[in-house]
């Protein structure tokens, strides 16, 4: 809160001030006052204004300048309202009191939102546990009934994968606690993912290979294996005619982190594209030329990457490979310390 | 035969699991009336329970602890909840396995053997007729001749050898050499059960492992 600005605001009543200032004066003179008794009713009538003006200028001073410094300190801006002591003048208590009844305000209709988003999530995550379990009959069916062949399972497999992608959609965009961050060995998720996509693997012969991948890392077993399976899900929509199809699984270890690799042989993603492939809804030209892409799978691997503290990044080059790199944290914080050593 | 107790509200489900339980080679039997859960499964003395977490009057976390306060029967958690969160509990309530809804029959019936292996109430077979199975060292042996098998050649024999007598499809040894790690394809299958059976017929048992078309194999 600047002084001069403060001043110019009270522009008129300085004005009002001279002017008043400037009738007694003619008024003085009518009367016949002396010069030297006119200055000393001029200084005390000039102290007055001024100590009148600076004493409501530090008055206010200290609550303005303690807003503008919180809201430009704030994060949330919105908790500005908590931040503000109540001001012992009235002009500032109106306010003051204004800003808590907006803020309540806004808050209540937050919470209303963030209910209902809750509720919905909710409601998706029992919708997914109701199909389930005519998907899970429907297996035990065909793999009971010798004559029924794999094109039926083949069609329940897409069915769960759609389940699933809805599942960790509202997941991925409504992170809570659902996750449990453990030792999980990349050999053992990797083989979970790998027999769920077989029959599609081995219909298009694909060759799988995998090295180094006997590694615990920390992290979601079943959120790593969606991310595994989508990885490899882009792979076979993009595998190049003119090849035979490969997947390369491996994974690169330091003292600071490891990373895993999931590499295929397929057609690549153009350079053009590859900044983008992890926003939502980007297709790209691969997404319109080759298989139908939603843009939702790499945007919903990113989002759990990012909730999992996990780094994942695209290398390509077009009409020779895409690598998928995820990497893992080696932090001693997320280790449980052995009680032995303690 | 192993006796496996199926804790599962979903009639449709409870059906196709006995069933595929019985086509396997166990004897099932299912709870109907969820009222008394605990009492009735005890009583049933199973070898293996399949628990369901999503059954009416208690729930299955609760149940699995409630059994295992009387009994170490070894117990599989199954579920429709894809949350780390639940497997974690479930495990720590004493659950020996845990697989989630819809799963691979064949996993299922993979993890069910592994399961009633280590608790040891399956015979685990390390014979066949006159062959010792060392499967540490992952060989054959009839006492005077050693054959070594390879990794995937032993474990297509010992799933042929677990359901001995009953066809096993491609299918099957195709998702347990999976689950071993082994990512091989088709044409590779079909040269490990040639040269399982070469191996065999080594031993006088060239005629072992029986070729159902369009079924699979067995182990006779």
């Amino acid at each position: 809160m600047s002084f001069g600005k403060f001043l110019s605001d009270r522009l008129v009543s300085v004005i009002i001030t001279l002017v008043t200032w400037f009738i007694l004066w003619n008024f003085f003179t009518v009367f016949h006052l002396t010069s030297q008794q006119i200055l000393i009713i001029g200084i005390i009538y000039f102290l007055s204004a001024v100590i009148k003006i600076l004493w409501e200028f530090f008055r206010k001073r200290d609550f303005y300048n303690n807003m503008v410094s919180n809201c430009d300190s704030l994060e949330s801006k919105y908790l500005l309202s908590a931040m503000t002591e109540s001001p012992d003048f009235y002009e500032g208590r109106i306010i003051y009191e204004i800003l808590c009844t907006t803020n309540k305000s806004m808050c209540d209709s937050v919470a209303e939102y963030r209910r209902s988003s809750e509720e919905f999530q909710e409601y998706i995550e029992l919708w997914v546990h109701e199909i389930k379990l005519p998907v899970a009959s429907l297996l035990l069916m065909c793999h009971n009934n010798p004559d029924i062949d794999g094109k039926y399972n083949e069609q329940l497999r897409r069915i769960d994968d759609c389940i699933e992608n809805v599942m960790y959609y509202a997941r991925s965009e409504n992170v809570r606690k659902d996750y449990i961050i453990k030792e999980v060995s990349l050999k053992r998720a990797f083989a979970n993912i790998a027999i769920r996509n077989r029959e599609e693997l081995q219909q298009r012969n694909v060759t799988l290979k995998t090295e180094n991948l006997d590694i615990p890392v920390m992290t979601d077993s079943k959120w790593l294996e969606y991310i595994m399976g989508q990885i490899i899900g882009n792979s076979m929509k993009y595998f190049s005619p003119e090849r035979e199809p490969q997947i390369y699984v491996y994974a690169v270890d330091d003292s600071e982190k490891t990373v895993l690799h999931i590499r295929d042989n397929g057609i690549g993603i153009p350079a053009s594209d590859l900044p983008y492939i992890f926003e939502k809804s980007y297709t790209g030209i691969n997404g319109h030329t080759h298989s139908k892409s939603t843009g939702m799978g790499l945007y919903i691997i990113k989002n759990l990457c990012e909730s999992l503290g996990h780094e994942v990044k695209a290398v390509s080059e077009t009409d020779s490979f895409t690598d998928i790199s995820i990497t893992f944290g080696k932090n001693s914080f997320l280790k449980i310390p052995d009680i032995t050593e303690l | 035969m192993n006796k496996i107790y199926i804790v599962e509200d979903d009639r449709s489900i409870r059906t196709e699991l006995a069933e595929l339980l019985n086509n396997s080679g166990y004897e099932t039997e299912c709870l109907t009336d969820f009222s008394d859960a605990e009492n009735s499964i005890i009583n049933a003395r199973p070898d293996l329970i399949l628990l369901d977490i999503n059954i009416p009057a208690v729930n299955g976390e609760m149940l699995l602890r409630k059994l295992r306060k009387k009994t170490d029967t070894p117990v599989i958690m199954v579920t429709s909840r894809t949350s780390e969160a639940d497997e974690v509990l479930s495990m720590s309530y004493g659950a020996d396995d845990y697989i989630t809804k819809p799963y691979n029959p064949t996993i299922l019936l993979l993890r069910i053997s592994a399961v009633l292996k280590r608790a040891s109430k399956a015979n685990i077979r390390t014979s066949y007729r006159n062959l010792t199975i060392n499967s540490a060292k992952g060989s054959l042996s009839d006492g005077i001749t050693e054959t070594v098998l390879t990794k995937n050649e032993m474990i297509i024999f010992q799933l042929l050898l677990d359901r001995q007598g009953h066809i096993v499809s491609r299918n099957d040894i195709m998702t347990a050499l999976w689950d071993n790690e082994e990512y091989i394809n088709d044409n590779a299958l079909t040269v490990n059960i040639s040269r399982l059976r070469n191996k065999l017929s080594d031993f006088g048992y060239g005629n072992a492992i029986e070729t159902r078309k369009k079924q699979g194999y067995i182990l006779v």
